[in-house]
């Protein structure tokens, strides 16, 4: 018994060494598809908010590109809206003749303005901390835009907090198109830089460039269709030969990106088209 | 420790060399206990420290697992470069051991720790370029850093000591 517990004392610090490993390799390897616990991540209450005082601080540094970035977004929107104002008035001219639009088309979707507290970009599974939780109406699964195009998708949320997983890890896939075409691919990062992503798939007999605008297709039901995402910068071959893998300059800076939208409301094209199969199935059946 | 987490989290996780390498200063936590130390207490801290790094990073059980191994070996690496005439409760600094000792012994911890560090989190053999220049990049950024912020301490020590003398 002596012996025993000498034995013990003795060797001890390798029983807890074992247990410890043990439980950390289990969180480790539970964490990857634990949706769960929001309790040991940066949603928790008490890190978010450390983590957002911290970012208040950085952000004014950043305060100087961010606004060039928002005069540049300025002057595109005013050059679009001058556009579209000189299109409305050349149909108004055209249009007297004729009747009025039926149905007036509701906006799909709206956006909840979040800024981003924490977001680490040197990972092979990186994540990133927004201050806008389940209280302000975002649910895991929903996409998150900038102006720049798309950033992500919202893994865990807490109350005021949520994780997002951006464009830049392993476990992001994200189906995009070419700009101007129907042929689609799957983005999906590799640990690297964190400018650029790769996108797979796209066939090879798609007429690609450098360039080429990447976009979100609206197949996924997380993101509409249009939102830019990146720029080809190579083109290169899948392993297999038979499809192209590009090389995308992505067109979020994720070191500098503070401000983010998610997008909350986004009507689920599926669900349209189920919803249209179901109503012509009814008036099919009352006639 | 409080400090070191906050230079880690604000500073050092935004540095990304290259674009993957970041330096965890973290791995210093263990460097300074002395020989002889609770190996259990050791390890315990070890733990404790990689559970707030993972908890402030998302990267849950990564910090952990790294840190209770870093501490297991601590006692090992220790002695393998303490001096042969060195007491039984060495405390492990410049001058204790010898600067070249000293810096092995910090320069070996650092390595193992992001080796371990950056194997865990990528978790495949898939672009082990890639894991290896951010192993090789960021222990010498963090062993740089260790070794900056130890001879700013010292140089502020022996000024203070150079003023007590004058008075």
């Amino acid at each position: 018994m002596r012996n025993l517990i000498e034995f013990l004392q003795r060797y001890l610090y390798w029983l807890v060494f074992l247990v410890l490993e043990v439980v950390s390799l289990l969180s480790l390897v539970r964490y990857n598809s634990y949706q769960g616990s929001v309790a040991f991540t940066t949603a928790n209450d008490a890190v978010g908010t450390a983590y957002r005082l911290g970012s208040n601080v950085v952000a004014y540094f950043h305060l100087g590109t961010e606004n060039e970035a928002l005069e540049a977004e300025n002057e595109l929107l005013r050059k679009q809206l001058h556009d579209l104002q000189q299109q409305l008035r050349q149909r108004d001219a055209a249009s007297d003749s004729l009747p009025e639009p039926v149905e007036e088309t509701e906006s799909e979707y709206r956006f909840v303005l979040g800024q981003v507290v924490s977001m680490t970009v040197h990972k092979a599974n990186n994540l990133m901390t927004i201050d806008k939780g389940e209280r302000d109406g975002v649910r895991p699964e929903m996409g998150v835009v900038s102006s720049n195009g798309v950033v992500g998708i919202v893994y865990l949320t807490s109350r005021h907090y949520s994780v997002v997983i951006p464009l830049l890890n392993r476990q992001s896939q994200i189906s995009c198109r070419l700009r101007g075409s129907e042929y689609f691919g799957t983005m999906q990062w590799e640990r690297g830089r964190a400018d650029y992503s790769y996108v797979n798939g796209i066939p090879r007999h798609a007429k690609v460039k450098k360039g080429d605008w990447i976009e979100t297709n609206g197949y996924s039901d997380i993101f509409p269709e249009g939102i830019p995402v990146g720029q080809v910068v190579k083109i290169g071959d899948s392993a297999d030969g038979m499809a192209y893998r590009l090389t995308v300059k992505l067109g979020v800076d994720f070191n500098t990106l503070r401000n983010v939208s998610v997008i909350t409301n986004y009507t689920k094209p599926e669900r349209r088209l189920l919803e249209q199969k179901a109503d012509s199935l009814m008036s099919a059946s009352e006639e | 420790m409080l400090l070191l987490l906050l230079v880690q989290l604000l500073l050092l996780n935004h540095i990304h060399l290259l674009g993957y390498a970041t330096p965890v200063v973290m791995a210093y936590l263990t460097i300074p206990f002395h020989r002889g130390a609770s190996r259990v207490g050791l390890l315990l801290w070890g733990f404790c420290a990689g559970l707030i790094y993972d908890v402030f990073s998302n990267t849950m059980g990564l910090g952990m697992a790294t840190g209770t191994l870093t501490a297991m070996l601590q006692p090992v690496l220790l002695n393998l470069f303490a001096p042969a005439d060195a007491p039984d409760d060495l405390r492990p600094t410049m001058r204790t051991m010898g600067t070249q000792p000293y810096l092995l012994y910090v320069l070996l911890t650092m390595l193992i720790y992001h080796t371990v560090f950056y194997a865990l989190d990528a978790f495949t053999l898939q672009n082990w370029q890639v894991t290896l220049m951010a192993i090789g990049c960021s222990t010498v950024m963090a062993f740089l850093f260790v070794l900056f912020v130890q001879i700013l301490l010292s140089s502020i020590h022996s000024s203070r000591e150079q003023q007590h003398t004058r008075k």
